[in-house]
């Protein structure tokens, strides 16, 4: 059993950075950590591990600098199952779960001792894959190795375990046997359970404590039912949901949000000023002109009639394309040619006006952020 | 493949091998120009032979034999653990620059300075060494990936290869000594070739069964095997340290052997897995036997010629190896 404490802590792991993390994580409980991808879940877990040396300051166990123990000693205080796809060889699920007494062997020792073979037996049974101890590991499912991976870790008999991700590529039956298996060794053996979890559901209903990751930083922690709201969703996510913790299993349901699009257009409108009650005989020749549709870069075209109160009318037509370039092209179309070389302007056109606009278009999603209070 | 038919091959290749390794040795001092019979050489031992029979075997075919016989196992050894160490099935000696350090050092040795002859395999050794430490250092960088040290090795192993070339276009009217140690092979290899790879190979080999653990540990991953409570780095320098020592001691009095140390390994581990507790001992006696016969072969096949072993090993194993392929599956 250890209580492992986080003081101040600062770390650079490739491109991942920690800041000024202080936590603890409580002894014999389970602790979610979550957050975005590349938020530094997995390189906190990697510093808890011991995998890479913090910049700055301190991990204790129990205590103790995590730098005080002795490789074997770590190991057998601390076991951890990482998301690493290294090659297993072609041992047995028996033979890959005695690997995990490595720490309390010596380099050269191959025969287990009795009390080895207890250690084997027991994360053989507790992860429920006994009867398939003589099973190649390879021949297992995806589901069935992450248990054998898991009975490895346990046959350390340590009293800390660090998952990373170990649900992440197992079907749902299979995700919710290894959480439930996780909490009851945590409830039976008081076994201290530290995991990077990407279900927030998953965390909400199986851990005591939850730490979310944010830039590197702790966002916010503690029990995930007094923490996981819209706002902790919209805050650490960046995602809208609907929140409900009332029922046995908590319910998180992203609600789709339209993303931020961009682009550019150009709109091109000719102001015809008309003699009045002409409109229509404008725009009906406007109908007969072009085939402006089958155009590249064409993306529509309005026709307005303003029917003023002064002494012309207005007609507005509209064309909306890609790029300039693209109009222009069109100006210099055979279609457009054959639709404006032989035709008079009409005398109930007044004037007339060309305008170009260079637009920008911006879709943003408004931003919705509620009142503390909901 | 499920653990019976595993646990039924291991048993039974590890049973064959016994047999093949003495039936190769045998092959190796009967055949020849002469040919000497079993029964024949049973009278040797006991002193009761033809005596211009028992000079061949004694001075030529017996320390030839045996030189072979450790040769083989090194290379094979050598291949074993660095496929493992590297998580590479390409790993073979010649990546850690073992072959084209010791190349460099032979042809400097007989090209340029060709009074020093004697001092070959000495020679070999050292740049053997010489580049598995450079190719290692240059792959460091606070630590070392596989990934790292296989490229750094490339690299290496093309500077290297490249001044050989170089010295050997400009002194082309000197390399006729040079091609069969290029080529590899055991022709001319005698007692004192033994004296000098016997105290290597012996302590190299007699180190590779405590390299098994660690070597199944290290398969699995540099994070795995840190959290299992080993010290990855230490573990891994001397993993390769060993496949160097094995590895140039070979090529040393062989010259350069291609072959074994990548084929060997990966076939015993088509046919029975790579837990490297049996892989490793089924390399070093598969290797033993495959170069032995190899040798023979090359040498009683073409006869008066003789071929150089590396020469029959390529042409014969990679088909064979290539028939393996097809039948298994080979990674994972």
């Amino acid at each position: 059993m250890a209580e492992i404490r986080i003081e101040d802590l600062g770390s650079r792991f490739e491109h991942f950075e920690l800041r000024e993390i202080s936590e603890t994580i409580p002894r014999g409980r389970i602790t979610a950590i979550v957050g975005r991808n590349g938020s530094g879940k997995s390189t906190l877990l990697r510093v808890l591990a011991r995998l890479t040396k913090p910049d700055k300051g301190q991990i204790r166990y129990d205590d103790v600098p995590i730098g005080a123990y002795s490789r074997k000693e770590f190991a057998q205080l601390v076991s951890l199952l990482s998301q690493e796809k290294g090659h297993v060889p072609d041992v047995t699920v028996r033979e890959l779960v005695a690997y995990g007494r490595a720490p309390r062997q010596s380099m050269f020792r191959y025969r287990p001792t009795p009390e080895d073979e207890k250690a084997i037996d027991w994360a053989l049974s507790t992860t429920g894959i006994r009867h398939n101890e003589y099973r190649l590991f390879h021949t297992m499912s995806g589901g069935e190795q992450q248990k054998a991976r898991i009975a490895m870790a346990l046959a350390q008999e340590s009293s800390v375990l660090l998952l990373d991700e170990p649900t992440t590529y197992l079907d749902l039956s299979h995700q919710l046997e290894i959480m439930e298996m996780l909490k009851s060794l945590n409830r039976k053996l008081n076994l201290t359970i530290v995991m990077v979890l990407h279900d927030l559901q998953q965390a909400a209903a199986y851990c005591d404590h939850l730490i979310a990751m944010e830039n590197g930083r702790v966002a916010v922690s503690g029990p995930p039912r007094a923490v996981i709201n819209r706002r902790f969703m919209l805050n650490v996510f960046g995602v809208v949901a609907k929140v409900d913790l009332r029922g046995d299993y908590p319910i998180i349901i992203p609600i789709p949000q339209p993303v931020k699009e961009e682009s550019s257009m150009v709109i091109v409108t000719n102001v015809s000023q008309i003699t009045k009650g002409s409109g229509m005989l404008l725009i009906e020749r406007f109908n007969k002109a072009g085939k402006v549709e089958g155009m590249k870069g064409f993306l529509g075209l309005e026709v307005m009639l303003t029917e003023n109160t002064k002494e012309y009318d207005e007609v507005t037509v509209s064309t909306r394309w890609e790029t300039k370039e693209d109009f222009q092209a069109w100006t210099k179309s055979e279609a457009f040619r054959e639709s404006h070389a032989h035709r008079q302007t009409p005398e109930y056109i007044l004037s007339n006006k060309i305008v170009f606009y260079d637009v920008k278009v911006v879709r943003q999603p408004l931003e919705q952020v509620e009142s503390p209070s909901a | 493949m499920n653990v019976q038919a595993r646990n039924d091959r291991r048993r039974w290749i590890g049973i064959a091998l016994a047999p093949i390794l003495i039936a190769s040795v045998l092959y190796g001092i009967g055949s020849g120009s002469v040919s000497i019979s079993v029964p024949e050489i049973w009278r040797i031992v006991f002193n009761e032979g033809d005596p211009a029979h028992e000079a061949i075997l004694w001075n030529l075919r017996l320390p030839r034999v045996l030189v072979g016989l450790l040769v083989g196992a090194c290379l094979a050894a050598s291949g074993a653990l660095l496929q493992g160490v590297m998580r590479n099935p390409l790993a073979d000696p010649g990546i850690i620059g073992v072959s084209a350090g010791g190349g460099l050092a032979a042809v400097v040795a007989l090209v340029l300075f060709p009074q020093f002859g004697y001092l070959l395999p000495g020679f070999a050794f050292g740049g053997a060494l010489l580049s598995a430490m450079m190719i290692y250092l240059l792959a460091w960088d606070g630590g070392s990936s596989p990934t790292k040290i296989v490229l750094a090795g490339i690299a290496v192993n093309a500077l290297l290869g490249g001044v050989m070339n170089g010295i050997m276009v400009l002194n082309s009217d000197r390399i006729q000594s040079v091609i069969p140690w290029l080529a590899g092979g055991l022709a001319g290899r005698s007692w004192p070739h033994l004296q000098f790879l016997l105290p290597y190979a012996v302590i190299g080999l007699s180190l590779v069964p405590f390299a098994a653990k660690a070597s199944n540990l290290l398969t699995l991953g540099d994070q795995s095997a840190q959290s299992l409570g080993q010290h990855v780095e230490r573990q891994r320098f001397l993993i390769v340290a060993l496949a160097s020592l094995l590895a140039g001691a070979a090529v040393s009095v062989a010259g350069l052997v291609g072959f074994v140390g990548l084929i060997v390994p990966h076939a015993i581990r088509l046919l029975i897995g790579d837990d490297y507790r049996y892989l490793l001992p089924y390399s070093i006696a598969g290797g033993a036997a495959l170069m032995v016969a190899a040798d023979t072969a090359a040498r009683s096949w073409f006869d008066p010629i003789e071929l150089p072993a590396g020469v029959l090993l390529a042409c014969i194993g990679a088909p064979f190896f290539l028939v393996l392929l097809k039948r298994r599956r080979l990674v994972r």
